[in-house]
């Protein structure tokens, strides 16, 4: 059996929110294979996203390990995970997460300014990338003059400045209609095609196709799929029952 | 990210937001501009008071009189110009004079270039020129040229010798018609160069029992230079050689003076540096004479002016520090609303370093363009003012026929440079709680920050 690209064991991560202490990952053991596309499924509040931050070195654990390749993310001093996320991670939001005052170029071409590329070629990249993703004519606008769906896009190409190896995508379609949702899903795969290793957080079960590997969570826990649906149906029958009280 | 890189993301980032830039700029605007214009009123001040300073005499020149002795103040000589009496005061014995034997000595002292002794005549009278009467003091001065002593000639020659005078540039104005009645013109001050003065002396002599009678003697100088303006005392007196003063004042004395028992009234030491000036001075003194150079006086007027420069600067300061809690003011704001971004920038690889050094880099920026205001607009407001109160102080002047005004505000570019400099590091400082807190900020919680 090969190594995994990342292993996760013992994850723990509690939250202090308001004084009341959160568990949102409650003993996570994951592998990630190079390579793969995988789709991290679960409620919201379930910790998938907390899972996600945790693979790309945006949190520390509370506990558990994470190993991506030879680096210990846990171990990792704060320069050093900045590194990590520069180098090995590109991560694509919910919410795009552009910077409203500059173009689609800029926005994209922004993670190679802290990778120290000249002005000119992070342009020349980046402008590039933006080809790559369908966007080459929008290159000059400014997010606001962009569509949801468009506006993903640039965020997926921006995810690739640096040529990362782990793509890192949470709820990547959940503010898109179904169409452009579809766009960036087959974007996804394309960047798995090419040999990128792939981990979508969603609740939207359409992911799955795409997906080598699914992992179910709930309540900070990975589940099996029987279990998943079986808390699944059960919450949507309590639903139904209130829903009747009413 | 390199220091280029740096200045160009600070640059396009304070460019996004101009309209809060540009209200927390003008708060370090107005405070540079304060201290600019303050700070350059005090150098101004400074400059204009340090230039009439040197116009009392030339810094490189030591007065040097008797010394007191034990028994306080010794007047040796009371010079009188005007009234004719002459009055010699008790010359304790222990008292240093200033013989030739001392002068001899002071000009063997480490940097002095010449000691040229100085005595006043006694019993100076009116002076008389064609009609026109005048008022001077006669000086005797020990050496032949008295361009030794810096001075130079606006017509004639500063070479003096037996019968001629060289008389400074303000003499010609003492000159006056006696029989001019109230309210009527002066005449023009009369051309003087060439032309014979008489100066009428008197004596008074004492009988013993309160009586005496006055006796009058006529003297006749040529005119043979008269000194350009120096400012100082020379352009009010005339000049004649020592051995002519010397002459008047044994006659008014009635009898013989012997320089080497009872000196010379005072004596000029002309020292070759101006930086030695202070420190002869004090030799002079530790032997026992009385010395004065004009240099004490600026040196004691300059801390003077530093503090004036100081409650100027401090007063300019106290804006600048109120400009400073509001350029951290708009960066904690900044943090707060693009608390996002800084998620964002981490999320991406920018270090906490990247982060720190950017905000920091705004702040500064910040107040380095609020300093760049502030220098400008300090020296153009300077400009103005020197222009209205040269306005205002050319009118007072010709009004009370004073002299020419030169008190102006200036700006010396080590104030403006240090101004900009200052209010870079002003911005910096103010930002460095905000930046450190964006630093540090945990990017998954700024990312979800909203």
């Amino acid at each position: 059996m090969p190594t995994p690209f990342a292993r996760m064991t013992g994850l723990f991560k509690t939250y202090n929110l308001g004084g009341a202490t959160i568990q949102a990952l409650n003993g996570v053991d994951m592998d990630i294979e190079a390579g793969s596309f995988s789709v991290i499924m679960g409620p919201s509040g379930s910790g998938k996203s907390t899972l996600l931050h945790l693979l790309g070195g945006l949190d520390r654990p509370t506990n558990g390990r994470i190993e991506v390749g030879a680096q210990m993310l846990d171990k990792l001093d704060e320069n050093a995970l900045a590194i990590y996320r520069r180098k090995t991670v590109g991560f694509i939001f919910q919410s795009f997460n552009l910077l409203p005052t500059m173009t689609a170029v800029d926005n994209v071409a922004l993670p190679m300014r802290f990778a120290r590329v000249s002005r000119r070629e992070r342009h020349e990249q980046a402008l590039k990338l933006l080809d790559k993703v369908g966007l080459a004519d929008r290159a000059y606008h400014k997010p606001t003059q962009l569509s949801g769906g468009q506006q993903q896009r640039v965020a997926v190409a921006r995810s690739l400045a640096n040529d990362p190896q782990l793509i890192l995508a949470d709820e990547p379609t959940g503010n898109l209609d179904l169409s452009s949702g579809a766009s960036i899903m087959r974007l996804l795969s394309e960047l798995h095609k090419s040999g990128r290793t792939v981990v979508v957080v969603t609740h939207d079960a359409r992911m799955t196709r795409y997906a080598t590997q699914t992992v179910h969570i709930i309540d900070g826990q990975v589940v099996t799929e029987a279990e998943y649906e079986a808390v699944l149906a059960s919450l949507d029958e309590e639903m139904g029952e209130e829903e009747e009280e009413q | 990210m390199t220091f280029a890189e740096l200045l160009s993301t600070v640059f396009e980032n304070l460019g996004r937001r101009k309209g809060r830039v540009t209200l927390t700029a003008m708060g370090v605007v107005i405070g540079t501009a304060s201290v600019v214009v303050l700070v350059s009123l005090g150098i101004g001040l400074q400059r204009s008071t340090t230039e009439q300073m040197g116009a009392i005499g030339s810094l490189t020149q030591i007065q040097v009189y008797p010394g007191s002795g034990d028994s306080g103040p010794g007047m040796v000589v009371m010079k009188s110009a005007g009234g004719g009496s002459v009055s010699v005061s008790n010359v304790p014995s222990d008292q240093k004079l200033l013989t030739d034997v001392a002068l001899r000595e002071l000009a063997e002292l480490p940097g002095v270039t010449a000691v040229i002794p100085q005595e006043y005549a006694q019993g100076g009278g009116m002076f008389s020129f064609e009609g026109l009467e005048g008022w001077g003091n006669t000086v005797g001065i020990g050496v032949k040229d008295m361009s030794v002593l810096g001075l130079t000639a606006e017509a004639g020659t500063l070479e003096l010798s037996h019968g001629t005078a060289v008389i400074g540039h303000y003499v010609p104005r003492n000159f006056f018609d006696p029989r001019q009645r109230m309210g009527q013109e002066q005449p023009e001050p009369p051309d003087l160069l060439g032309k014979q003065l008489t100066q009428t002396l008197e004596k008074w002599t004492d009988d013993g029992s309160g009586g005496g009678e006055s006796t009058r003697k006529m003297l006749q100088f040529r005119v043979v230079g008269i000194i350009a303006e120096s400012g100082g005392e020379y352009d009010y007196s005339i000049h004649i050689p020592l051995a002519d003063v010397t002459a008047i004042n044994e006659w008014a004395l009635g009898r013989r003076i012997s320089r080497a028992k009872e000196g010379y009234s005072s004596a000029i030491v002309q020292v070759a540096d101006v930086n030695q000036a202070l420190d002869i001075t004090a030799q002079i003194t530790e032997m026992g004479y009385q010395a004065y150079t004009p240099q004490q006086f600026i040196q004691g007027l300059n801390s003077v002016f530093l503090i004036i420069q100081a409650v100027f600067g401090g007063i300019g300061a106290i804006s600048l520090l109120v400009a400073a809690i509001g350029i951290a003011n708009t960066m904690t704001m900044a943090i707060l609303e693009r608390t996002r971004e800084i998620g964002l920038l981490k999320a991406i690889g920018a270090t906490n370093q990247d982060v720190l050094s950017i905000f920091l880099g705004e702040a500064a920026g910040i107040g380095f363009i609020g300093g760049l205001g502030g220098v400008l607009i300090g020296w153009l407001g300077g400009q103005i003012i020197n222009v209205l109160l040269m306005a205002y102080m050319v009118g007072q002047a010709t009004e009370g026929g004073g002299p020419p005004p030169s008190m102006t505000i200036y700006t010396p570019l080590w104030l403006s440079v240090f101004s900009l400099v200052f209010a870079t590091l002003v911005g910096l400082l103010s930002g460095l709680y905000p930046a450190m807190r964006a630093a540090t900020l945990v990017p998954v919680t700024a990312l979800k920050y909203e």
